[in-house]
């Protein structure tokens, strides 16, 4: 009895221990990650309005029906990434993430910055420079950092009415993003 | 017998904290269930983990947070089967929307039919209170027509939420999922 005990004792500890090395290196030994997913678009420097989904149609985003979304990747190696243009007068948002997936900086209209975007993406040493005053920018734009110099920019778009999402969606794809 | 209980503890383990149920790191409100880290500078070691299962375009906190219930408020699997009456107040955000999807999160609206439900789009009381009803049957008022069998989940996505400002009366706040007919 005892040695069963001890047995099941020893495959519970090595399954916690199986259990934290999934959990640890899952995100480093993904292949198929959502940044693999958003290199496909082939959207370096360059936004891509996903195509809207349908009833029924696999959806590996997750994308939400009721909104219109453009996905821009930049890479901040050799200069700072830059983000620009007039959305709509409806309700947007936009965020940055990198190439793990976490989040670096996201904001919505509603936090004053009104219709036109502008957006500078900045890496660490980027940064120390623009502390430095050795990189001219323009006023009012808003400053983000990222660790990693591989980024995605995702802006969504709430279109008040379905009539209007054509519109919308050739003014998403009208905005700018690449290198500053 | 040692490894067999390794194996099945550390592989099944995973799987359950990994599905959108989660085990570790979400927050649940109900039959509402949410990984409230997927849009932080630096989630938690489980949230990156989902994050890299998923590969979905997350929401960053700021943007809004998306919450999945596959069960109603009784604990009862959703069923597509079945009519839900979706009852009671959103936490304060500029837009939120609703919609029903299977396991492979495969929109399952009614074809020729709106695929979501959204804020500004609602019959509402005069108190401001909207109800919606979820299922294949036709329904009055705010109708979100699904078709098919089986299980499935609703997402209701908030954003510009004020939902993390402050978590008193929380529960309150999101709604009800009531069965109504199968």
């Amino acid at each position: 009895m005892l040695r069963i005990t001890l047995w099941a004792l020893a495959g519970l500890v090595l399954g916690i221990i199986i259990h934290v090395g999934i959990i640890l290196s899952l995100p480093a030994l993904a292949r198929d990650d959502v940044w693999s997913r958003v290199s496909a678009l082939e959207n370096r420097d360059r936004f891509v309005v996903l195509e809207d989904v349908a009833a029924g149609e696999a959806n590996p985003f997750e994308l939400d029906p009721e909104i219109l979304y453009a996905v821009c990747r930049i890479n901040l190696e050799a200069a700072p990434g830059a983000v620009s243009g007039r959305l709509p007068d409806a309700f947007w948002t936009v965020s940055v993430f990198d190439a793990t997936g976490r989040a670096v900086y996201g904001t919505t209209n509603r936090s004053g910055i009104g219709q036109i975007l502008q957006l500078g993406i900045f890496n660490p040493a980027q940064t120390r420079l623009l502390a430095e005053q050795q990189l001219d920018i323009t006023e009012g734009l808003l400053i983000v950092e990222s660790r990693l110099d591989d980024v995605f920019v995702i802006i969504r778009l709430a279109p008040p009415h379905p009539a209007v999402r054509s519109r919308f969606r050739s003014e998403l794809s009208g905005l700018n993003c690449g290198n500053a | 017998m040692c490894l067999s209980i390794a194996l099945g503890l550390g592989f099944g383990l995973s799987y359950l904290a990994l599905v959108d149920r989660g085990l570790f790191g979400t927050f649940r409100l109900g039959p509402w269930v949410a990984w409230t880290g997927v849009g932080s500078p630096e989630p938690d070691p489980y949230t990156r983990a989902y994050i890299s299962r998923s590969r979905a375009l997350q929401l960053a906190r700021a943007e809004g947070i998306r919450f999945i219930a596959s069960h109603d408020s009784a604990g009862q699997a959703l069923e597509r089967e079945c009519t839900y009456r979706i009852a009671g107040s959103t936490p304060v955000s500029s837009f939120w929307t609703l919609f029903a999807v299977d396991n492979a999160f495969r929109i399952i609206s009614r074809e020729g039919t709106p695929l979501a439900m959204n804020s500004q789009r609602l019959a509402r009381a005069n108190d401001g209170a909207a109800l919606i009803r979820v299922g294949p049957d036709l329904n009055a008022e705010n109708w979100l027509e699904i078709e098919g069998r089986g299980n499935y989940r609703l997402v209701l996505t908030l954003y510009d939420s004020s939902i993390f400002s402050g978590f008193g009366s929380l529960v309150e706040v999101l709604p009800t999922i009531l069965r109504e007919a199968c």
